[in-house]
C-alpha cells in the first residue's frame, strides 16, 4: 500500500499532513525540557486524531478544545457549534451532553486541553508571540466570558449560528482546507469576506501576543477556565523550596503571576513553568483530595 | 471527597447527554453545512435530465434511488428539498421558491402551490429526517452539504433526474428561480407530454 506519494497538490490529506511535518521540525527545536517532548508528541498526536474522519467516519463525540466540524475530517463536534445549534434549533436537550462532556473533561484536567490537545493551541505555541502590559492582559481576559455569554441570545434571537459566520477558527480549519482540496467547487456567501478578514486578524494576533486567542477571546477556553479551581489535575507550588527567581513568571506563555497564581483560570497546564524551574518547585500531577 | 462529588456529577450529566444528545449531535456533525463557513459548492449547468450519473460526479452508473421514491414518482414530478437548521443559504432559497410562488408554508410543513399540481415537493430537514440520509446519492462528491435540490420524475420505468447541489447562475449553493420553474415545467412535459394531468 502506497501511504505517501509525494503528490500533494492532488492529495486530500496535504493539508493536514504538511502542517504536522512543518509544525513537528519547529516545534522539536523550541519544546526543551522534559514535559515539553511529551506535550508536543501530545499535540502531534491530537492534530491527527482531530482529523481522523475518513477513517471512523463523523462521530457524535465532542472536542474538548477547539476545532470547526465542518473541516473536511473532522471526527469529533464543536462545542461552541454544538451550544449554537442547541439555542438556534432550541434543541435544549443536547446542552445537556455539551456541559457533561466539557465538565467531565474538565473536572480531570482542568483547561490541560488547551496546552495538550487543542490545534489552535499548538499553532500558537509555534508562532511564539509577545507579552502585552500585565494590566490589560488582566482586563482583556474577562472578554472571552463575554463572547461565551453572547453566543446563546445572539443565536436564539437570529436564529442561525451567528458565532460560526464569523468564526476565524472555522476559516481556518474548514474554509481553507475546503479551498485547497478542491479550489474551484465553490462560491463564496457575503460572510465569506469578513471571515477571511477576522481570520487574518486572528494570525495578526497570535503573532503579536503569546496565546494571543486562548487567552482573551476563546470562548472555549472560557468554558473550561473556571474548572481549574477543581480539577484533579493541577499545578502545584512547594514554597519551601522556592528561591524566587520567577523564572516560571517569565515563561508563562498566558503571563500568569507565577509562582503565587497557580491555581489561576488561566493556567493552561503546558509545564514550561516546571520545566524552567531549577529546584523542583513546581510540579503538575492529579491531587484527589 | 468534594472533587469526587464534581466528577461524579459530571459523569451522570455525561450519560445522560450522550442517552438524549448524542444520535443529534453525530447527524448535525454528518451534515455538512458550508453555508455556515461562508461557502456554497458549484453545480452543473441544466441541459438535459439524467438517467446515469453525469461525469462530474464521483459516482457511475444508474444511482440507487430509494423505492419510496420511485413510487413517488411514478405518481408526480418529485422534488427533494434538502435543508438544514440555522442553513441561510436554504433559508435565502426557500424565500425565493415563496416569493416566486412556486411553495408556501415554512421549510419545515411545505408544499407546491397549487400553480404546481403535477409536482410534489419532499422538504427534508436533512440532519433531524431518516430520509436526510439520501443526499449522499445526489451530491457529486456524496457530501451532505445542505441546500441541496432534486428533481426526479419516472417514465416507461426509468428514472430521470437532476440534481442542483450548489450554484447554476453565479449565485452560489441555489438554483435561479426562473429555471427551477423551466426545469419543473420541462419535467412536466417529458413526464406528460405538456398535458396537465
Amino acid at each position: 500500500m502506497v501511504v505517501c506519494n509525494l503528490n500533494c497538490p492532488s492529495c486530500p490529506f496535504a493539508y493536514i499532513c504538511i502542517p504536522m511535518i512543518v509544525g513537528a521540525f519547529i516545534a522539536l527545536k523550541r519544546y526543551n525540557g522534559r514535559l515539553q517532548k511529551r506535550r508536543i508528541v501530545s499535540q502531534l498526536s491530537f492534530l491527527f486524531i482531530t482529523n481522523t474522519a475518513f477513517v471512523f467516519g463523523s462521530t457524535g463525540l465532542i472536542y474538548t478544545y477547539f476545532y470547526c466540524w465542518e473541516s473536511p475530517f473532522a471526527l469529533m463536534a464543536c462545542p461552541i457549534g454544538v451550544l449554537e445549534h442547541a439555542f438556534a434549533d432550541r434543541t435544549w436537550y443536547i446542552l445537556i451532553y455539551l456541559v457533561g462532556a466539557i465538565g467531565f473533561a474538565s473536572v480531570i484536567f482542568g483547561r490541560a486541553a488547551c496546552g495538550w490537545a487543542c490545534p489552535i493551541g499548538f499553532l500558537q505555541d509555534l508562532t511564539k508571540g509577545r507579552k502585552i502590559k500585565r494590566e490589560t492582559d488582566k482586563k482583556m481576559r474577562y472578554l472571552k466570558y463575554a463572547i461565551l455569554a453572547l453566543i446563546p441570545p445572539a443565536c436564539y434571537i437570529t436564529e442561525r449560528l451567528a458565532y460560526t459566520e464569523i468564526c476565524p477558527i472555522g476559516g481556518l480549519t474548514a474554509t481553507i482546507p475546503h479551498l485547497i482540496i478542491n479550489p474551484y467547487g465553490y462560491t463564496f456567501t457575503k460572510f465569506f469576506l469578513p471571515k477571511m478578514i477576522i481570520t487574518a486578524g486572528f494570525f495578526v494576533l497570535i503573532f503579536l501576543m503569546t496565546r494571543g486567542w486562548c487567552r482573551h477571546l476563546c470562548p472555549v477556553g472560557a468554558m473550561m477556565a473556571p474548572f481549574n479551581k477543581i480539577s484533579f489535575l493541577q499545578l502545584n507550588y512547594y514554597e519551601e523550596k522556592c528561591i524566587k527567581c520567577f523564572k516560571c513568571a517569565k515563561i508563562c506563555p498566558m503571563q500568569i503571576e507565577m509562582p503565587y497564581k497557580n491555581k489561576s483560570t488561566e493556567c493552561i497546564r503546558c509545564g514550561k513553568c516546571v520545566d524552567t524551574c531549577p529546584t523542583d518547585a513546581l510540579d503538575i500531577n492529579f491531587k484527589w483530595q | 471527597m468534594k472533587k469526587i462529588t464534581f466528577l461524579i456529577v459530571a459523569l451522570i450529566i455525561l450519560s445522560a447527554g450522550i442517552y438524549f444528545g448524542y444520535e443529534k449531535v453525530k447527524a448535525l456533525n454528518i451534515a455538512r453545512c458550508l453555508g455556515c463557513i461562508a461557502m456554497e459548492p458549484k453545480a452543473e449547468k441544466f441541459k438535459n435530465f439524467w438517467v446515469e450519473y453525469p461525469s462530474s460526479y464521483e459516482m457511475n452508473g444508474i444511482p440507487p434511488h430509494p423505492s419510496w421514491l420511485v413510487n413517488e414518482s411514478r405518481e408526480k414530478v418529485v422534488m427533494l428539498f434538502f435543508w438544514g437548521p440555522a442553513c441561510h443559504p436554504c433559508e435565502l432559497q426557500w424565500n425565493a421558491m415563496k416569493n416566486a410562488g412556486i411553495v408556501k408554508g415554512s421549510e419545515e410543513n411545505g408544499s407546491f402551490t397549487e400553480n404546481f399540481s403535477y409536482a410534489k415537493l419532499f422538504s427534508i430537514n436533512q440532519p433531524y429526517d431518516e430520509k436526510g440520509n439520501i443526499i449522499t446519492l445526489y451530491t457529486s462528491d456524496r457530501s451532505t452539504g445542505t441546500p441541496t435540490t432534486v428533481i426526479l420524475f419516472e417514465k416507461n420505468g426509468t428514472v430521470y433526474w437532476y440534481a442542483f447541489s450548489g450554484e447554476a447562475n453565479g449565485k452560489g449553493g441555489r438554483p435561479d428561480i426562473n429555471e427551477l420553474i423551466n426545469i419543473l415545467e420541462k419535467a412536466k412535459e417529458e413526464k406528460y407530454g405538456g398535458v396537465q394531468p
